[in-house]
């Protein structure tokens, strides 16, 4: 090796050492700044832990609430509806189960081909379940589209043992309502029906949600809050899609509180029969006559519970609201009618009580009485001679009545009005009561803006013109002149039974108000309604049942007639034009217990169309019969008319 | 070339392969809790993922029974292969999830734009060690290296694989700033960047992309709909509270109102399971394998085993804290999974691929890079 060749290679060496060295300091830089990077890497872990702890340990708690919610799902379950009973405990209206198909419409793997095969078992087509589906547009897929409600033994028994094949459908059980009876008493008790929007805002957010089926009229309306009871929850645990996983709890359900209604089954049936046998229009009311018990409350023609049952359809409602005889109207309460000759008593009570007439005052009733320059008749063309106060109420004579109201005046007689209840509302648990009228001279000049014209006077005296009743205040003041004057709120529920047995509400009699002092003109009313029935020339002869002691009164309500009818035969006058009957009783009448009022609306005569409604009732109170004749052979005794008119 | 020194072994690095053992685990054991009940047909996620697992142990040894330095020699090649099989699947790829990405190779479905990540980060640590600079980086110099993150961009882009194409652009940022950047080249490249972020959400950005964004921000306000996925996540991570639900007791995941709970959700099952203390365990695990990735970088013999140790950490560094700060709600959803934790057979083989790199670096510290031995 030569020097030069050892100096060339120590000069190679230096290079490359040199080279390395250049490349050491270099790398280090780099390598120091990895230093930096760690701090930054440090930084962006510090961030996440503390997010962490923000989420999970600050938050932690609310998150939890929120995944709980998230996961369990709280289904209410129906809570059986309280039964309602009659006053002797017989069942009128209580529940049973229904079973319901459901569909769920993200459980279905095939909606369309589970419709097709479903719709022939439903017996229904398969447009009409998908309208149904349809028409749950809109909600989340896990919640149930009712397809059917209340199936049959045999399609659930089908339906359970195919559960397989009908991917998605689901049956529910709840609870509905059964009508032993019918349609018995439907417009007291009323009926059941989804919730409203309207009625759901106004309802409490935690009893009601808007699935929920409440009482829409009667009994099942106002007595809601005791009868609905109150509803369970099922708690279930949910995924994602709704499906529940697994059941965590439920809480039973409790059922509503039971009613007792003072209703009496047997007495109810048997003036529905009688209404419906003629096909009347009209109403019956039964009231005790010392506590005010309504024993019967009938207003025909009824509706039919069963057009209501999961919501009336719009031909139904229609034709309902379009028929002649008014079924939606209760006319118990809702139907107010001139009293007729029934107001008689009242005009009585008040000329004794004012002194314008005693018990041995006589008029001479020719047929006709003038007042003024008009001629007003008695309905007995030919007259009833000399009358006595008992013959004037016994055989309805106008003309008597047409005197004494002159004498006292139309504000004394509705002074009396009032005093037996007429002119107000009784107070009864039924709904959109009429007020009704007993007018007055001040009456008119407020409401009709003229002056009382004394010849109305005498259309008052013997119940027309511009008197209106009740049904239920004619009974409630039938009642009180048989009590001596007490009047007394009717009262429709007997008692009200919790699920333990416990009795949260008893019927207590109320008095409204009571009429002192006059006890010997009550008396004397009371046999000249005595004689109505049991007189000889009584307008209610055809009522007299043996053995039994009856007194009322019959009436006629003036439908205001068109001129081109006056005169007709009364088979000829449209049934619309044609006067109501009314016939109001109580009995026994010397230790009376029950009254009874009828009215059938366009039925021209209180005795022959009204009183044997009476008399049935009567029957079946006093001897458990109805009678011997069935409703529709009965053969009407044909008595003299009365008609009070004016002309 | 294969030919494995006896030195290699006593270099192995143990703490490396236990940190890397620990996520695993955890990833088992949230698998099974986040695929539970099994459903479908095959096997369940967290059976595939021991396979995938299996198959990715063997890449990994692979990977470092070789010198990385092969990688610099052969870097363009590969990096050609790379871009014919992302040509590939954007052509004759199938289809998921709207998105081109996968190849069907039978026995696995591959997704190119997975090694691309890994392509991109030896191709740039190959370019910054060629070419050294010792003041910086100039905006000429970037050109290449830009060119060559900008081919997979596009093509990943055109997928539309946006989560992964952002990672591209991702690791050529924190790889040329680590390279060290001038001050000129830094105000250049911001100014490139808005302009083209600008570009990008009026012209790129498809509508749902956009719709990701915007719910992000305000994810209480459509909780059925977008907003739902993060919304529902931080219900699971909030609900698990300091110790967790338990065990196959997160309700969150269970009843499937998490999405994705296997894959971009395995963390929401996991907080919700065990709480602040087994996320915090997780967490750390992470923050101590990225730390001793850094470690590994610092102790590297040469400055290509910097850049590529550098670049395999900060790739699974940035997928780690993407995919945790949109679990956490801090980030809208991308569909970035995170690394070894989340289920799926690419992501794992690209991430254990990386790790095998990282443990290559490692055990290759001592050797001299002339190969004078």
């Amino acid at each position: 090796m030569t020097q030069e060749e050892d100096k060339g290679l120590k000069l190679a060496f230096k290079d490359i050492e040199e080279i390395e060295e250049r490349d050491d300091a270099a790398l280090d830089l780099l390598k120091k700044r990895l230093l930096g990077v760690a701090v930054i890497v440090l930084f962006f872990f510090v961030v996440i832990v503390l997010r962490l702890w923000n989420l999970q340990i600050t938050e932690g708690p609310e998150y939890e609430k929120r995944s709980y919610g998230n996961r369990v799902r709280i289904r209410q379950v129906a809570a059986p509806r309280g039964h309602i009973l009659d006053r002797n405990g017989r069942e009128i209206v209580t529940n049973r189960p229904s079973f319901d198909v459901l569909l769920i419409q993200e459980d279905s793997h095939d909606i369309g081909d589970v419709l097709k095969r479903l719709a022939p078992i439903l017996d229904t087509d398969v447009s009409a379940l998908w309208a149904k589906v349809r028409e749950a547009t809109g909600n989340p897929r896990y919640m149930p589209v009712r397809l059917k409600e209340d199936i049959d033994w045999k399609t659930l028994a089908y339906l359970e043992n195919h559960n397989r094949d009908f991917s998605g459908i689901r049956i529910e059980v709840q609870p509905v309502r059964v009508y032993h009876y019918e349609d018995l008493a439907a417009s007291t008790i009323g009926y059941m029906g989804a919730i409203s929007k309207k009625e759901l805002d106004e309802a409490d957010k935690n009893i009601y949600s808007g699935e929920d089926i409440i009482g829409k009229k009667g009994i099942e309306r106002l007595r809601e809050k005791d009868l609905r009871g109150q509803k369970g929850q099922s708690y279930s645990e949910v995924d994602a899609k709704g499906f529940e996983q697994k059941q965590l709890k439920t809480v039973e359900p409790l059922s509503g509180r039971e009613i007792r209604l003072t209703l009496d089954v047997d007495l109810q049936q048997i003036a529905e029969s009688y209404m419906d046998a003629g096909e009347k229009s009209g109403a019956v009311v039964v009231m005790e006559v010392n506590t005010g018990r309504l024993l019967a409350a009938v207003s025909a023609p009824s509706i039919h519970i069963k057009e209501f049952i999961g919501g009336i359809s719009q031909e139904e409602w229609k034709a309902l609201l379009d028929n002649s005889k008014h079924p939606l109207i209760n006319k118990v309460v809702q139907g107010t009618y001139p009293p007729g000759s029934t107001y008689k008593m009242v005009t009585a009570l008040a000329g004794l009580a004012k002194g314008a007439i005693d018990e041995n005052t006589t008029f001479y009733c020719p047929g006709s009485y003038s007042f003024g320059n008009r001629t007003y008749n008695c309905w007995r063309k030919g007259g009833h001679g000399s009358v006595s106060l008992n013959r004037a109420i016994g055989e309805s004579c106008d003309v008597y009545f047409y005197q004494v109201g002159q004498r006292v005046g139309v504000d004394g007689l509705a002074e009396f009005a009032q005093k037996l209840g007429l002119g107000k509302k009784t107070g009864v648990e039924m709904e959109y009561e009429r007020e009704g009228l007993a007018p007055t001279k001040n009456w008119k000049l407020k409401s009709r803006k003229a002056k009382w014209q004394d010849g109305e006077t005498l259309s008052v005296a013997i119940g027309q013109g511009y008197n209106l009743v009740s049904p239920l205040q004619l009974c409630v003041m039938t009642a009180a002149l048989a009590n001596g004057g007490k009047v007394y709120k009717p009262k429709l529920v007997e008692q009200v039974v919790d699920i333990e047995g416990a009795i949260v509400e008893k019927l207590q009699p109320e008095l409204v108000s009571q009429v002192t002092g006059l006890d010997t003109y009550f008396k004397l009313i009371r046999k000249g309604m005595e004689e109505v029935v049991q007189g000889k020339a009584g307008t209610a002869r055809n009522v007299a049942i043996e053995g039994l002691r009856i007194a009322g009164k019959t009436g006629t309500a003036q439908v205001v007639r068109l001129a081109q009818y006056r005169g007709l035969k009364e088979a000829a006058i449209p049934y619309e034009f044609r006067d109501h009957a009314w016939f109001t009783c109580y009995a026994p009448a010397d230790k009376p217990e029950i009254a009874v009022t009828v009215l059938v609306e366009h039925g021209l005569h209180g005795g022959s169309a009204a009183g044997p409604i009476a008399r049935a009732v009567l029957n079946q109170y006093f001897n458990g019969k109805s009678g011997a004749k069935e409703p529709s052979k009965m053969v009407p005794v044909v008595i003299d008319p009365e008609d009070g008119t004016i002309e | 070339m294969i030919r494995i020194d006896r030195r290699l072994f006593e270099h192995f690095d143990m703490v490396l392969m236990l940190l890397i053992f620990l996520v695993c685990m955890m990833a088992f054991f949230n698998l099974y809790s986040a695929s539970f009940p099994p459903k479908g047909y095959g096997s369940p996620p967290y059976v595939k993922q021991a396979y995938f697992f299996l198959m990715a142990f063997t890449a990994f040894v692979f990977v470092i029974s070789f010198d990385y330095q092969v990688l610099h020699s052969w870097n363009y090649p590969m990096y050609a292969v790379i871009i014919v099989l992302l040509v590939l699947a954007e052509t004759v790829g199938n289809t998921a999830g709207g998105a081109q990405r996968w190849i069907n190779l039978g026995f696995f479905k591959l997704q190119p734009s997975e090694p691309a990540k890994l392509m991109l980060i030896i191709t740039l640590a190959s370019y910054f060690s060629r070419k050294e600079i010792s003041d910086g980086y100039s905006i000429k110099d970037l050109l290449a290296p830009a060119v060559l993150t900008a081919i997979p961009f596009v093509l990943i882009l055109l997928q539309p694989d946006l989560g992964t194409a952002m990672m591209l652009a991702i690791i050529f940022v924190t790889m040329t700033m680590f390279a060290k950047l001038r001050m000129s080249t830094y105000v250049i490249m911001g100014t490139l960047a808005a302009g083209l972020g600008l570009f990008a959400w009026e012209k790129v950005l498809k509508p749902y992309q956009k719709q990701r964004i915007f719910t992000f921000l305000e994810p209480e306000k459509d909780p059925m709909g977008h907003g739902y996925q993060v919304l529902q996540s931080k219900i699971a991570v909030g609900s698990g509270g300091k110790f967790g639900k338990g065990y196959m007791e997160g309700t969150q995941g269970h009843l499937h109102f998490l999405p994705e709970r296997h894959t971009d959700f395995a963390f929401s099952v996991w907080g919700e399971e065990w709480g602040f203390a087994g996320s915090a365990i997780l967490v750390g695990t992470y923050f101590l394998l990225i730390m001793w990735g850094l470690y590994v970088a610092m102790y590297a013999r040469d400055r290509f085993g910097v850049l590529l140790a550098f670049g395999i950490v900060a790739l699974i560094f940035w997928q780690a804290v993407i995919n945790l700060c949109m679990v956490l709600g801090f980030l809208p959803v991308v569909g970035i999974p995170l690394p070894l934790f989340s289920y799926g057979g690419s992501s794992l083989m690209t991430t254990m691929l990386g790790l095998g790199l990282l443990m290559n670096v490692r055990m290759r510290r001592f050797q001299n890079s002339m190969s004078r031995d």
